[in-house]
């Protein structure tokens, strides 16, 4: 986050918590929300970008579907025993093995991108945070250079916060 | 669950304390089901040394109770995904507070169907031939086969299943770790939780990929099972040679896999009071999916004496009639009773509503769902074209040690589970729940 300090607002009412984010947004301050559960009201608040977990599984999903067809042509040709006139390769029996691939590949792509996309693991950077956030409390977490720390500690109180905690950005 | 009624501190208290340090039942029960699977230990080691004969296996029925056992828990296995994956894309309301204990059981019934597999092969050590490695060792495998189709099935089937189940419970082992007070748990969740904090740029990631992991998951609910019923359906066997095995096996699957969660639902819901969580429209709804697919169950059935009849083959008329009159016939009447006739009780609301009988009701299923791979086993490979080659089964205890080990092998599973790990999916219970406003009107 862009600061040395962070000012952490906790919340028990979401509309308080978003009234903070409107104090964040109006001072063009970088800031962070955690929450109990996936708020959907936040996204629009904050103006997230769209996930681009779905490119993740598309390559890995393309890249097993050519694996499992590869896999078992080449198998095929390796050892190109012809029975009666048969084709070596028979490519509709191979299309569970290219599916499983697809589904396989596509899964663990998935998996990269929850990894990559989310930021775990994490063990120990997370600036601002409250153990309360997992459980029933909102959190805004306003970055901010130590001079403004005050100003913004009071606008947060003002939103109906609980608690203010004042911390370094790690 | 009645959402309004429940705030976010009341699911988190209600969910963890179930993992709160164990009594002297969680421990009984660990030892009994650590008893069973060592049982089980014991007689594959006596197998290992003395041989397959040990189990009673010999011609003609050379699957025995391994496969059924194996087919068995796989179908077991079946519901997880689809409580997990199918309903979370069909957004149904009931899945939440039951999917995480779904999910739990997939995993253990795959890990549990996985080593049949490796038992039946009588020289476990030799047991990673079936991996259909490309050609270096030359076994030469035949991807043309239906048997490494099925390796390449479940496979799939468990890492994916592994890692949908890993990923769905991040978020919640974050909610354990921060309200834990001892430093192994602590530390504990704090690994497996990967870090996690909640942040709405995590959740919104999240929730992209986990839908992507439902979609890429639900058609393994139907692939799965269509994959092992091609085991049998891709071969000449009278009974087995037909084309209705996938949609029947998959419709059984789910039917099993139901019932067993609500075996296993009802007695967690009883002792650790998750009455507020788990309510009677969640038993309802799952009642439903099972009558649904007992009437499958039992119009599959059908299907398979009238195609037999209506072939005019037969090898395949005497199977269909030696299933109901021949040698196992006590198999097949109970296979009857138990997923076809008993089920219909799950018409009355008053029966749907009593959880004593639903209880009963789903050992009956699995009772039955047991009986019917049985049936499709034991009966096709004992009376298949020639009847020189006719034969039977005695049973040993040695079979019966081992079923009764993978019973205790996913019991100790589940069991350890439960104690460590939050069986409810917290987050998104919560989900579901309206978040606190103190201007509702203002949003």
């Amino acid at each position: 986050m862009r600061g040395e300090k962070v000012v952490t607002g906790v919340y028990t009412y979401l509309d308080d918590a978003m009234r903070a984010i409107d104090v964040a947004k109006s001072k063009n301050l970088d800031f962070k929300t955690y929450s109990p559960t996936y708020v959907h009201e936040f996204d629009e608040y904050a103006n997230d970008k769209r996930s681009n977990a779905r490119f993740f599984t598309g390559i890995g999903a393309i890249t097993g579907l050519i694996s499992g067809f590869t896999l078992a042509i080449m198998c095929a040709l390796d050892y190109p025993m012809r029975v009666s006139a048969k084709d070596l390769v028979a490519p509709p029996a191979y299309i569970v093995i290219g599916y499983e691939c697809t589904i396989l590949f596509g899964g663990l792509c998935t998996l990269l991108s929850i990894l990559v996309l989310c930021g775990v693991p994490n063990i120990f950077k997370k600036p601002g945070y409250d153990p309360r956030f997992s459980d029933d409390k909102f959190g805004v977490v306003i970055a901010c250079d130590p001079k403004s720390v005050d100003e913004i500690s009071d606008a947060v109180r003002a939103t109906g916060a609980d608690e203010v905690l004042v911390n370094d950005t790690l | 669950m009645s959402e309004k009624q429940v705030s976010y501190s009341e699911v988190t208290d209600t969910v963890l304390n179930i993992i709160k340090p164990a009594g002297a039942g969680w421990y009984a029960q660990l030892i009994i089901c650590i008893s069973l699977a060592a049982l089980g230990g014991y007689c594959w080691a006596r197998m290992m040394i003395w041989g397959l004969g040990e189990a009673a296996i010999t011609h003609p029925i050379m699957w025995g109770v391994f496969i059924t056992n194996f087919v068995f828990w796989v179908g077991i296995a079946h519901s997880g995904t689809l409580i997990s994956a199918v309903l979370y894309l069909f957004r149904a309301r009931f899945r939440q507070p039951i999917y995480r204990l779904a999910e739990a059981m997939t995993v253990f019934a795959v890990m549990t169907a996985g080593l049949f597999p490796f038992i039946h092969v009588g020289r476990p050590w030799l047991a990673y031939w079936c991996m259909p490695y490309p050609n270096q060792r030359a076994l030469w495998p035949n991807f043309k086969s239906p048997l490494v189709w099925d390796v390449f099935a479940i496979s799939t089937y468990f890492t994916i299943s592994s890692i949908f189940f890993m990923v769905g419970l991040f978020p919640d082992i974050a909610v354990a770790r921060d309200k834990a007070t001892t430093w192994f748990r602590k530390t504990l969740y704090s690994i497996t939780s990967l870090g996690w904090s909640g942040s709405n740029k995590q959740y919104k990631n999240y929730a992209a990929a986990y839908l992507l992991f439902a979609a890429l998951a639900t058609p393994l609910v139907v692939s799965v099972h269509s994959v092992v019923s091609w085991d049998f359906a891709m071969s000449l066997v009278p009974g087995w040679h037909a084309t209705i095995f996938p949609p029947y096996f998959v419709a059984g699957a789910i039917f099993s896999g139901v019932a067993m969660v609500i075996t296993l639902i009802i007695p967690l819901r009883r002792v650790f009071k998750l009455h507020n969580l788990v309510t009677e429209f969640h038993f309802d709804a799952m009642c439903k999916l099972i009558l649904l697919t007992s009437n499958i169950v039992a119009y599959a059935y059908i299907t398979e004496f009238y195609v037999a009849w209506f072939s005019n083959n037969d090898f395949e008329r005497y199977q269909f009639w030696f299933r109901p009159f021949g040698d196992f016939k006590v198999a097949f009447w109970g296979m009857v009773f138990c997923n076809c006739i008993a089920p219909q009780a799950l018409w009355f609301k008053k029966l749907r509503s009593n959880i004593t009988f639903l209880f009963i009701m789903s050992i009956i299923i699995n009772i039955g769902m047991w009986l019917e791979r049985f049936n499709i086993i034991f009966t096709s490979l004992s009376r298949e074209f020639i009847p020189a080659a006719w034969g039977n089964y005695n049973f040993s205890w040695i079979d019966v040690g081992i079923t009764l080990g993978s019973f205790g092998w996913f019991g100790m599973w589940m069991t350890l589970f439960i104690k460590f790990f939050p069986s409810i999916a917290i987050v998104e219970v919560k989900e579901i729940i309206h978040p606190p406003k103190r201007h509702a009107e203002e949003h």
